[in-house]
């Protein structure tokens, strides 16, 4: 499964990268939210490529936050397999609820294990039950 | 109710990030340790406005800036440059800060991060310190402070 992994830290990128990885999915980056949407219409809206089929989404970034890339994909029917996750320090309820009715899929408050993010992986049906170590 | 944070809360976060991207087999944890062993070359922070307003800071030898970016970004130390100290240093104060305000009244947001290698001096203006953590990471300084902002919106002193 392609799945974009979208972060300002290059750090998370790779951690996060490390645990998709090891499912088999295969990665494209983002530094923020912007970066992923000029991808996803270069690629997927204007063009033939993939739609991925997994967003792993920060929050807090610059040009366009989490939020804001949720609220574009969500408009935009073409994207409407794209499953969304937020990996946020964002832990307040009521961001949490934002979030959700926004239209993000799960949310994962960091710091996680890897097991922390299968495990939800595994809740939305993309990897089997049991994959975590 | 909410509270202020206190170190206690500190450890507790830290041991959190420790074991999630920096101590993953439990050999090298952070140590806390009296506040005399503190150094900090590099300082990360983040700002939290809102209900509550001030800093949570992240600093520490150049060697533990280092070692953190080594750690988080899989790369030698000898390899580490300035800008992945920016990035993982950076990332962890966004992570520990995040963790913090979870402690603070709601509503509040955080800034993105700013990291620094000069002293903290003057640097935060009209705050007080709320509660510290002093420890060493594979015999390196690390101290993690929350300092509360002092003035109100309008800038006058509370």
């Amino acid at each position: 499964m392609l799945t974009m992994v979208i972060d300002d830290s290059r750090a998370m990128r790779l951690i996060l990268k490390r645990i998709v990885a090891q499912l088999g999915f295969d990665v494209v980056e983002a530094g923020n939210g912007q970066e992923a949407m000029d991808y996803l219409t270069a690629n997927v809206l204007d063009g033939e490529g993939e739609i991925p089929g997994l967003a792993l989404v920060d929050w807090n970034m610059p040009e366009m936050n989490g939020l804001e890339f949720v609220t574009a994909v969500r408009a935009e029917p073409r994207l409407r397999g794209m499953t969304l996750m937020m990996v946020t320090t964002e832990s307040e309820q009521s961001q949490i609820v934002r979030a959700l009715a926004s239209g993000a899929h799960e949310y994962v408050i960091k710091p996680f294990t890897p097991d922390a993010i299968i495990d939800k992986l595994a809740l939305l049906g993309l990897v089997p039950n049991g994959v975590a170590a | 109710m909410t509270t202020n944070p206190t170190e206690d809360d500190l450890k507790v976060i830290a041991e959190q990030v420790w074991s999630s991207y920096l101590d993953l087999d439990g050999s090298s944890p952070l140590v806390p340790v009296p506040a005399e062993k503190h150094q900090a070359d590099v300082t990360a922070s983040v700002s939290v406005t809102g209900a509550w307003r001030g800093h949570v800071l992240v600093s520490c030898s150049d060697a533990a800036s280092k070692n953190v970016a080594a750690a988080l970004l899989g790369i030698e130390f000898d390899d580490v440059a300035e800008e992945d100290v920016a990035d993982a240093l950076g990332e962890l104060a966004n992570i520990i800060g995040g963790n913090v305000k979870s402690l603070l009244p709601e509503p509040s947001a955080l800034s993105l991060p700013h990291v620094h290698v000069e002293g903290t001096q003057g640097r935060y203006p009209h705050v007080t310190e709320v509660c510290h953590l002093d420890g060493t990471w594979m015999d390196e300084s690390v101290t993690v402070t929350v300092l509360e902002s002092t003035t109100d919106l309008a800038g006058a002193s509370a």
